[in-house]
């Protein structure tokens, strides 16, 4: 019992950073209709400009700041210089997908050419371990729950008390008609990409922060559970994905706990493929939302 | 003496290449298909085919565990690697028969290939885990090496060929003819009495079947197969090809495939070897057929050679055709 309730922990703070690239991830499909597998490789970036930054001395806190905000810039540029053009031409879906994937693996690889294929670290994370409630977690861990937690509120004040947010909102529902309200769409997607980049970015690093070592398979390992996530929770609702990334967090550490350790990630597979199956629109989508997701 | 074998392996690696991206053109430049989990099918087959010809796990000292070990002559194991891919490429057919939007079904596939590998690394009993299968007999192991890489040569040729036979079965006539009108419209070619789903299993059966032979004479040649040899992003590579060469076109892929498989990854290992990073010729490869997907995709999505849209000849009349 004493497993699960630590299993659970666990499961909380991989489930923080898991929500986070979800929502990000969630954000970018709701304004642009694409789903973005090049965001994996874009973690990975962030994560090795962050080993690159820390390496030069700088705070590991800076480090993500910094990370997420290049990944952000790389983020805008990469929608309205590749994608946007190829979805005005009335690129099909299909072919977006592939684009994104084949970017993705450039993407990856450079970084390869670059930093090399072996393991790197952000170094020993010092500072104590906290004792709550049953869960025992690292301070570095409690740290990314409440950076997660405030990103979320932080995003969630911007969707709703902002005219920026509103805007997204209405971009993210039904493009044309927001355009024909005076919405200048467009510059309204370059923020919304700038914003769930940095997400890309935070979560990278943050990745990076949490796990003993990567390589540059870092972002592809942990793309899956965030499209579950994001799936799980409603792609397109950034609430959904945070609920969604919690749920996938806890259930792959708890799952790995009870049995084989090396299936953990069979979990998060499992779900995205069985709420595809099921359900696309996911817990919280709108009925409305699946005609987006249905034969079109 | 080294070229005489770089060259075999070259054509044997075209060879297999070509069978696989002809399996997967039938799937998704003929059919509309996207099947992104096309790897695994040259993986069941591979393994099929492994399990076949090798002996009981027990032997060599047993340092492998898997199943199977039935020690089959080679074209049974053949036969037998095609008709996994076959059953593989079906049941991926299944999951993949609800109406969702082609993308969520393609990141589907892509994760159902993602999970395949992750299964079978992780369960060592089942087909040896990570580490893989090896010491896979030759059939031509008894004669002169020269001669025996030459012969494997010419099984691969000859199941090219024989491949080829059967693929324009489908590629042309009426039922490619349906095929097509499938992936341009299925809800037409629905309404027009095609029965489509029968014929989208029945393409990701034959396409499985290509890509099982494929994995099967791919692990005859290379005497082992583990799971870094079908990584899921290995479907890009063939899916490169396709759209390169000219989806929906057996010359276009075939020629795609010599593109890619053969002028550009082949050609990559040319480059001057840098000495602080060994893997860089293989890394540039991958960055090569990402960027040449997507200039494709951006410049002529057609491929090289586009497929031939039929011409039908006009009723002649008394008014030239305008």
């Amino acid at each position: 019992m004493q497993l699960i309730i630590e299993a659970i922990g666990f499961g909380i703070a991989t489930g923080a950073v898991i929500a986070l690239g979800a929502v990000g991830f969630s954000v970018q499909f709701g304004i642009s209709n694409i789903l973005n597998i090049t965001y994996g490789s874009l973690m990975t970036l962030a994560a090795y400009v962050g080993l690159l930054l820390i390496e030069h001395g700088v705070n590991a806190w800076l480090a993500l700041v910094l990370g997420a905000a290049v990944v952000g810039v790389v983020s805008v540029v990469y929608h309205r210089a590749l994608l946007a053009p190829l979805v005005r031409r009335g690129t099909r879906a299909i072919a977006m997908v592939i684009v994104t994937v084949s970017a993705g693996i450039i993407l990856q690889y450079v970084i390869v050419s670059f930093a090399g294929p072996e393991s790197h670290s952000y170094g020993e994370q010092s500072g104590s371990t906290l004792h709550l409630i049953g869960f025992t977690l690292s301070a570095g861990q409690v740290a990314i729950i409440v950076l997660t937690a405030s990103l979320m509120l932080g995003l969630h004040l911007l969707l709703t008390r902002t005219t920026l947010g509103k805007a997204m909102r209405a971009t993210s529902s039904n493009r044309t008609l927001a355009r024909s309200c005076g919405i200048s769409t467009d510059r309204v997607s370059d923020i919304a990409w700038f914003i769930s980049g940095s997400l890309c970015g935070a979560a990278g690093v943050a990745l990076a922060i949490t796990t003993v070592s990567f390589d540059f398979s870092l972002g592809s390992l942990f793309l899956i559970p965030m499209i579950a996530a994001a799936v799980l929770g409603g792609i397109g609702q950034p609430y959904g994905a945070m609920l969604g990334g919690l749920i996938v967090g806890v259930s792959s550490e708890v799952a790995a706990a009870v049995s084989n350790p090396n299936y953990k990630d069979v979990v998060a597979f499992m779900i995205l493929i069985i709420m595809l199956l099921v359900r696309p629109r996911g817990l919280f989508g709108a009925a409305w939302s699946t005609r987006r997701l249905m034969e079109g | 003496m080294a070229w005489e074998y770089y060259l075999v392996v070259m054509l044997v690696y075209l060879g297999t290449d070509l069978l696989a991206v002809w399996g997967l053109n039938l799937e998704f430049g003929v059919s509309g298909v996207a099947n992104l989990a096309y790897i695994v099918v040259v993986a069941a087959g591979a393994y099929t085919f492994a399990i076949c010809t090798l002996g009981p796990s027990s032997g060599n000292g047993g340092f492998q565990t898997y199943i199977g070990g039935f020690t089959l002559p080679f074209p049974v194991a053949l036969l037998a690697g095609a008709l996994a891919g076959a059953v593989v490429g079906t049941l991926i057919g299944v999951t993949g028969l609800k109406r969702l939007r082609q993308d969520y079904q393609a990141v589907a596939m892509l994760v159902v290939s993602l999970m395949v590998a992750t299964v079978v690394s992780a369960d060592t009993g089942f087909l040896n885990g990570s580490a893989g299968l090896a010491l896979i007999p030759n059939p031509f192991a008894d004669l002169d090496p020269e001669v025996a890489r030459w012969a494997y040569v010419g099984v691969v040729a000859l199941c090219c060929l024989i491949g080829f036979l059967v693929l324009r079965r489908f590629t042309t006539g009426p039922i490619g003819r349906t095929l097509r009108a499938m992936r341009d419209d299925d809800t037409a070619a629905s309404a027009a009495g095609k029965n489509v789903i029968g014929l989208r299993l029945v393409v990701q059966a034959v396409g499985g079947a290509f890509g099982g032979l494929s994995g099967a004479l791919l692990a005859g040649f290379i005497g082992g197969w583990s799971p870094s040899a079908w990584v899921y992003i290995e479907t890009l590579a063939f899916l490169s090809c396709v759209i390169v060469g000219g989806m929906g076109s057996d010359r276009g892929v075939s020629l795609g495939t010599l593109i890619i498989a053969v002028l550009l990854l082949q050609g990559v290992q040319f480059l001057p070897q840098i000495s602080s990073s060994p893997g860089l010729s293989e890394d540039f490869g991958w960055i090569i057929l990402g960027t040449s997907t997507i200039i494709f995709i951006w410049f002529r999505p057609q491929g090289v050679l586009p497929e031939r849209r039929p011409r039908y000849l006009r009723k002649s009349s008394s008014q030239s055709p305008g």
